[in-house]
């Protein structure tokens, strides 16, 4: 049988100049969320309120500092994914396998106690270790995501989501049967010892070793992106495959390279997390993430998949990010208001990208006539 | 159109164009590569807005901002690429852009007057195909059709029928004649300047986004227009043969080769040839006889089922197109501007990607003096070679992807079709340069091309393939065009 009505979606003759999107993004999803926030507290948090909250969120650069720069950080690395059309949305499980590596190494592994006690340079040297490890451990994971991909052209899209569960997962099973701290009795790890830990400007969460890692990760990317073959055929991977074809460039290596590195840096996440926000892993981690790995996907979707605007990008989700947890603390809307800005962008930003590029018409076949 | 101007970064595409067409003509609009033909007739159907100027359509001032309201009035346009949506049956495609039926379409009427329209091409045609079975010429009648059905009254043409086998091309000549008759005005775009002084009744020519002339097709030669067209590079154009090889010694061998098309079946039954150093071995044969699957499976594109391929000497039949590309082998694919380039990147990225200019490393300044090389001498009308090769006209896309795989083959270039899209004069000069490296550089060519001008023109060795086989070789001085022509079709 037939059926009577198909969709079908056309691509636009004439797509919109493509930084509208962005910024209408950001204007509608702010609207929106006002309008949410309005109706969930039942009139008392005003649009008022709200546009406070975003501009005081805005003017606390000191408490935006570390979360910024893990943003960035994410930022870049789905960028340099989704420059070859490669939608890794994976970031979560790189971020927890590459925290489940560095509280191993921290804590776990058999070198972990010597180097404590080893002096300046011993903490030092599993410093770096947590960070390489961490890195290399969401390299791995976005490697084995990137296999189905280059081998079975498989979609990426449902596979590196998958693998975000299998990771939390993975985390769970430690951190409840043998991380699981024995002190309390809180089904979590024991706290990351204490020079371990990221050193943050006082009343600031600006912690220099961050930002040195984020300015080589940006560096890095751009040279990656700019300067090597590989990050010159996946920038063509993204517009046509079939001139790679044409040119002899084996494309399957190039879509595992690309998965990969945006999960090498991404992975550098994990460490910093671990060892600046939470300093310990506690179950279940699916509901103690801090999503970068998906708020991360908005950040390089806003940027424009432009290196250099993804800083910008990240400042104004973190921002947003900020605002919503004031007003969580000021008592308007409970722990969902964080999410509700983010969550509107998103669904802005969705919305308008497929009505500036695509057209749906619906046709109705009636037989006969 | 009066007083059309149109600017982009960096150039005046069209300057105070001027533009009257008349109901019942067909009026061809001519010009070299760059001039401003495709900015003018997107201009009409509404994709560019111009900067100044206005469209008088029927005495009324009218402003044409999208490809919907061209529509509307009656002006549809038809370009080298099929817009089909590939999952509709044919019906289906054509129902989408028809408005008059509102969402409730009479699918039976629709195919009735599908079937018709069809008929009137001499060619049956079920409407409740899907789309993805077609053929690119059938593809190209459905958009014909498509257009008619929704009411075309100016019909704009831009190198629709570039790609088409000539006797098809024909065919379609024969069915804009038959609009016209009924009072159709079609605006048309070619690079084949006999056809159009035969199709055409009024000729414009448009050279550097001005005007030179608009002119009836009975006050002037073939040699005005060109004149017109080109001022002093069109007495480079000749169709004379270009001074013959000295072939020595055996470059490429192919032998016994069978390659499976793309709907199952083989599209290479058993070819074997043979092109020596120093050598033009041109294909000659109707568009979809196994010259394209064959190039493909010589590359390392296609898979070889059976038979051997030897390049100087070594068996490369299952070698990787990247082991050929750093031996110095140049490709030219079919369908130019989608296995060719890519539009979205630049030229010096669309260089860089092949692996002789660049391993591990790209030193972007070398890449850079290599396109600012090629743009020379190739003439590409480009703003820098930073510009996305998507602000190039058609003609210098191709320019960019012929340039760099001329330059790329120092020993063997594989080409299908390599002068489509190019105007006369760039077409005759690149077919003497291919010429002047096979002399020079003692380098072997393979080209199969549907044109049997070219072929002429350039080969020193001619074969003709037909239904996957090579069904004659014939050294070029001694063979016969009546003969290639039957062998062809036969
Ligand atoms: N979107 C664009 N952005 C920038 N420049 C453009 C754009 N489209 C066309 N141009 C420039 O305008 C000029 C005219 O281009 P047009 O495509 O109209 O040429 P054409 O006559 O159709 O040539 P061809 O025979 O090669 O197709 C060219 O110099 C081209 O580079
Ligand atoms: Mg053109």
């Amino acid at each position: 049988m037939e059926f009577p009505v198909s969709m079908v979606i056309v691509r636009r003759v004439k797509p919109l100049p493509y930084w509208i999107v962005p910024l209408l993004a950001l204007l509608i999803g702010v609207a929106v969320a006002i309008i949410i926030l309005y109706g969930m507290s039942g009139g008392k948090t005003t649009p008022a309120d709200v546009l406070y909250a975003i501009r005081d969120g805005f003017l606390q650069p000191h408490l935006l500092a570390m979360s910024f720069a893990f943003l960035s950080i994410v930022g870049v690395g789905l960028v340099v994914s989704f420059k070859g059309a490669l939608f890794n949305i994976g970031g979560e499980g790189q971020i927890y396998f590459g925290a489940m590596l560095a509280v191993w190494a921290a804590m776990f592994a058999p070198f972990s106690a010597s180097l404590i006690n080893g002096g300046p340079l011993g903490v030092a040297a599993l410093k770096t270790l947590m960070i390489v490890l961490s890195a290399l451990a969401g390299a791995f994971w976005a490697f084995i995501a990137s296999l189905p991909r280059a081998y079975l052209q498989l979609d990426e899209v449902p596979v590196t989501l998958m693998m975000n569960y299998i990771a939390y997962y993975i985390v769970d099973i430690l951190v409840r049967g043998p991380w699981h701290e024995r002190k309390y009795g809180y089904l979590r790890t024991e706290t990351l010892p204490e020079k371990l830990w990221l050193k943050t400007i006082s009343g600031t969460t600006f912690s220099i070793e961050v930002y040195i890692l984020l300015i080589i990760v940006f560096v890095a990317a751009y040279f990656f992106l700019k300067y090597t073959t590989p990050g010159l055929y996946l920038r063509v991977l993204g517009n046509n495959p079939n001139l790679l074809r044409s040119s002899g460039i084996n494309i399957k290596l190039i879509i595992m390279i690309a998965l990969t590195i945006s999960g090498l840096i991404i992975g550098l996440v994990g460490a910093g997390y671990i060892a600046g926000r939470t300093h310990n892993l506690s179950y279940p981690v699916e509901e103690k993430t801090a999503n970068y790995g998906y708020t991360g996907i908005l950040v390089a979707w806003l940027s424009m998949l432009e290196l250099i605007a993804v800083p910008i990008a990240a400042y104004i989700i973190a921002a947003l990010y900020n605002a919503g947890i004031n007003m969580q603390i000021a008592g308007a809307g409970g722990a969902a208001t964080v999410f509700v800005f983010i969550g509107s962008i998103l669904v802005t930003y969705t919305a308008l990208i497929t009505i500036s590029e695509y057209k749906i018409k619906i046709i109705v076949k009636r037989r006969g006539g | 159109m009066r007083n059309i101007t149109k600017r982009f970064p960096g150039v005046v595409a069209l300057d105070r164009v001027n533009l009257e067409v008349y109901p019942g003509t067909i009026h061809a609009l001519l010009g070299e590569n760059g001039a401003g033909k495709s900015t003018l007739v997107k201009i009409l159907y509404g994709i560019y807005t111009p900067d100044e100027g206005v469209i008088i359509l029927n005495g009324r001032r009218v402003i044409i901002s999208s490809p919907i309201d061209a529509i509307n009035y009656g002006i549809v346009m038809v370009s080298q690429s099929p817009q089909l949506i590939d999952r509709l049956t044919i019906a289906e495609n054509i129902i989408l852009g028809l408005k008059k039926y509102g969402y409730y379409a009479p699918v039976k009427l629709v195919e009735r007057e599908i079937s018709k329209l069809a008929e009137e091409f001499g060619v049956k045609i079920d409407p409740s195909t899907d789309t993805w079975k077609l053929s690119y010429t059938q593809k190209q009648m459905v958009e014909f059709i498509r257009a008619m059905l929704l009411g075309v009254k100016i019909l704009l043409i831009d190198e629709a029928l570039t790609y088409l086998p000539i006797e098809e091309r024909r065919r379609f000549y024969k069915f804009i004649k038959g609009f016209a008759e009924r009072g159709g005005t079609v605006l048309l775009i070619t690079h084949k300047i006999p056809e159009a002084m035969e199709a055409a009744d009024k000729i414009t020519v448009l050279r550097r986004g001005r005007v030179v002339k608009t002119v009836e097709k009975t006050e002037v030669t073939i040699d005005d227009i060109r004149r017109m067209m080109f001022g002093e590079r069109s007495k480079e154009i000749t169709y004379e043969r270009l001074p013959p090889g000295a072939p020595d010694g055996e470059l490429l061998l192919v032998e016994n080769l069978w390659v499976e098309g793309d709907f199952g079946g083989y599209a290479v039954q058993g070819v074997s040839l043979k092109v020596r150093r120093g050598e033009v071995f041109a294909i000659a044969g109707v568009a979809g006889n196994g010259q394209k699957e064959l190039l493909q499976a010589i590359m390392g594109l296609r898979p070889i089922r059976k038979g051997k391929v030897f390049f100087e000497g070594e068996d490369i039949t299952h070698r990787s197109t990247y082991y050929l590309r750093l031996k110095g082998v140049g490709y030219i694919p079919d369908l130019p501007a989608k296995y060719g380039v890519s539009i979205e990147n630049t030229i010096i990225e669309n260089i860089a990607v092949i692996p002789v200019y660049a391993r591990g490393f790209i030193d972007w300044d070398k890449i850079r003096s290599l396109a600012l090389k090629l743009i020379r001498e190739y003439d590409i009308k480009t703003p820098s070679p930073e510009a996305p090769v998507k602000y190039l006209s058609g003609g210098n896309i191709m320019k960019v992807l012929v340039s760099r795989e001329l330059n790329t083959a120092t020993k063997l270039l594989v080409a299908y079709n390599p002068t489509r899209a190019l105007d006369e004069a760039t077409a005759i000069r690149v077919r003497r340069i291919i010429k002047n490296k096979v002399i020079n550089d003692n380098i072997g060519a393979l080209i199969a091309s549907e044109d049997l001008d070219e072929i002429f023109q350039i080969a020193d060795t001619i074969a003709v393939m037909n239904s996957g086989r090579i069904v004659g070789v014939f050294p070029a001085e001694k063979a016969k065009r009546e003969e290639i022509e039957h062998l062809m079709v036969m």
